[in-house]
């Protein structure tokens, strides 16, 4: 049995439901939307890790979950709970639900896509990038600072730079110009990421265990994720083939973040120099997927459904 | 130099700073999570594999990255009390952004760091008490059953615990660098908790242990900030020895 956890109408939930559909996997919906109507418990003792869950009065053992695909949303928001009291039953009931999910989820022999632990690398840019860089890809020179010196003598060396967030909050990349000076004041109140600015082909690559589906970006805009926004014009995605070196480096980037699925940010620089922005463990595949035609759902489903 | 990291009123760090000191380790220097935090210069840079870290606080110390000798980590939380004026949401966000960037420094460190940082905590792994409860089965420590259900009403936030006996007497063993010091326990359960140290990827490690009339120790718990001071001299000795070995090694 696979154990799908969300909401079923989310893209990428729904597209790997479809593709367990099209192999004829059994799965079960977990929906937080339907959080009232749920129940859990693991046990860890001399025999393992045991328990069940209990979804519209059908319980199932935990045991005979194989797989787990999880894009939990954060349940505190969900419309269910809107009006509930902090110490309201329902609102208790989600909390102990959702944290008695991810606990069993971090320790269950299933197979999880993914866990949470390995997924925290992308919460620091910095710190994921030296991580990838031991996977023997290129990553641009970052300068994170609280002195405006420090800044204008790094856009002298690297001539065009640009900055984002060192976590993975407000992640959006600008272009650092003449018009910023003004503001490199306040970089003393809280330290600030600049990074080389690299030109050449955006890639995003999606691994699934070993396999690799890559796709190319054309787009004008420094952020293309936001490329309607500052350029005007959405970006137009291609499935392309990745050289056997690349795509190998990326499973073991993926592997030795310790995730089973990952999208993955490349840029093909004009000097063949491959760098890598950063690993995104949940990564929301299905904008690829539907703009690229990438069968990369199914790769998930059977990834899923392959017994260990 | 050598630094002891903590948060301000982290007693055990303090009390680690003045042992080390005057088992002649030197210049140390103890530096709380504010001082860092509130730095009148900071500069973290990635070129390639090679990393740098530079701050200076207000009080005019200076620190390069480089130059570290072995640093002591207790830094839990990152302080945003400078941007208390700002909006929650904003606070919210330069709180992830310390935390991404001390994270980073503080993984790029070349010399030893007890503990290394990662991203469920800075000092070293946080873990949920059934995932703790997990990982010392496999290192052979006595554990006793853990359930979980999704009415339970055991409240964690209250210090509530399930492997825990109500009004059981819970004694620290300390793990430094494969070392057993704090509670005089049985060799088993030493190998036991050296092993879940190594499993948990925590090279200092408080394993809490209560021990039942009848049923001997059974695991309790684990910290990668157990209170130092229950491991006496034996660990100043201990630790003194792993920021040490860093230095013996190069040599």
């Amino acid at each position: 049995m696979i154990l799908l956890c969300g909401i079923p109408s989310e893209s990428p939930l729904a597209l790997v439901g479809e593709a367990l559909d099209s192999i004829s996997a059994p799965y079960l919906w977990f929906n937080q939307r339907q959080f009232a109507r749920s129940d859990m418990a693991f046990d860890i003792d001399e025999r393992g890790i045991t328990g069940w869950l209990e979804i519209d009065g059908q319980g199932v053992p935990l045991e005979s979950v194989t797989g787990v695909y999880s894009r939990l949303m954060d349940h505190a928001k969900l419309p269910e709970l809107r009006g509930e009291a902090a110490d309201s039953p329902a609102r208790k009931h989600c909390d102990a639900l959702h944290d008695t999910l991810m606990r069993w989820t971090e320790i269950s022999p299933a197979r999880v896509v993914n866990r949470v632990a390995p997924m925290g690398s992308n919460s620091s840019k910095p710190y994921q990038a030296q991580l990838i860089c031991q996977h023997g890809f290129e990553v641009p020179a970052s300068l994170i600072t609280t002195d405006p010196r420090e800044v204008l003598a790094f856009r002298d060396q690297y001539g065009k730079i640009i900055y984002k967030s060192i976590s993975g909050v407000r992640s959006i990349v600008q272009a650092f110009d003449d018009a910023d000076l003004g503001r490199l004041a306040s970089l003393r109140w809280c330290p600030t990421q600049f990074q080389q600015y690299v030109a050449g082909t955006d890639v995003r690559v999606h691994v699934v265990d070993d396999e690799v589906y890559a796709t190319r970006i054309e787009s004008e805009a420094v952020d293309y994720r936001y490329a309607k926004r500052q350029v005007g014009e959405s970006a137009k995605l291609t499935a392309m083939e990745l050289d056997d070196d690349v795509a190998e480096r990326c499973v073991a980037l993926t592997r030795g973040l310790g995730l089973v699925f990952s999208g993955i940010d490349l840029k093909f620089a004009p000097d063949g120099r491959v760098y890598c922005f950063e690993v995104n463990p949940c990564p929301g595949f299905s904008y690829f997927e539907l703009n690229s035609g990438q069968p990369i759902a199914l790769a998930v489903a059977r990834h899923l459904a392959m017994a260990d | 130099m050598w630094l002891v990291l903590c948060e301000t009123h982290d007693a055990a760090a303090a009390w680690a700073h003045a042992s080390l000191r005057a088992h002649g380790l030197a210049p140390l220097e103890l530096l709380s999570a504010e001082q860092l935090a509130l730095s009148e210069f900071q500069e973290h840079r990635l070129e390639g594999a090679r990393t740098t870290l530079r701050f200076r606080t207000e009080g005019g110390l200076q620190v390069d990255g480089q130059r570290l000798r072995g640093v002591v980590n207790r830094l839990w939380t990152v302080p945003t009390g400078h941007w208390r004026q700002a909006s929650a949401a904003d606070q919210g966000y330069v709180q992830q952004e310390l935390f991404a960037f001390f994270l980073s420094w503080l993984h790029a460190l070349p010399c030893p760091v007890l503990n290394r940082p990662t991203p469920q905590g800075l000092c070293g792994q946080w873990r949920q008490e059934s995932e703790w409860a997990w990982l010392a089965r496999q290192a052979g420590l006595p554990v006793a059953p853990y359930r979980q259900t999704s009415r339970d009403t055991v409240d964690e936030s209250r210090g509530e615990r399930r492997l825990v006996p109500a009004g059981a007497l819970v004694q620290t063993a300390i793990v430094v660098g494969g070392r057993v010091v704090g509670a005089a326990v049985p060799p088993a359960i030493a190998a036991g908790c050296v092993r879940l140290s190594e499993l948990a990827r925590t090279a200092l490690l408080g394993v809490d242990l209560v021990e039942g009339a009848g049923e001997g120790w059974r695991f309790a718990g684990a910290s990668p900030t157990p209170d130092l001071r229950l491991g006496g001299e034996p660990l100043v000795d201990a630790l003194m020895h792993e920021l040490r070995h860093f230095e013996r090694a190069a040599a």
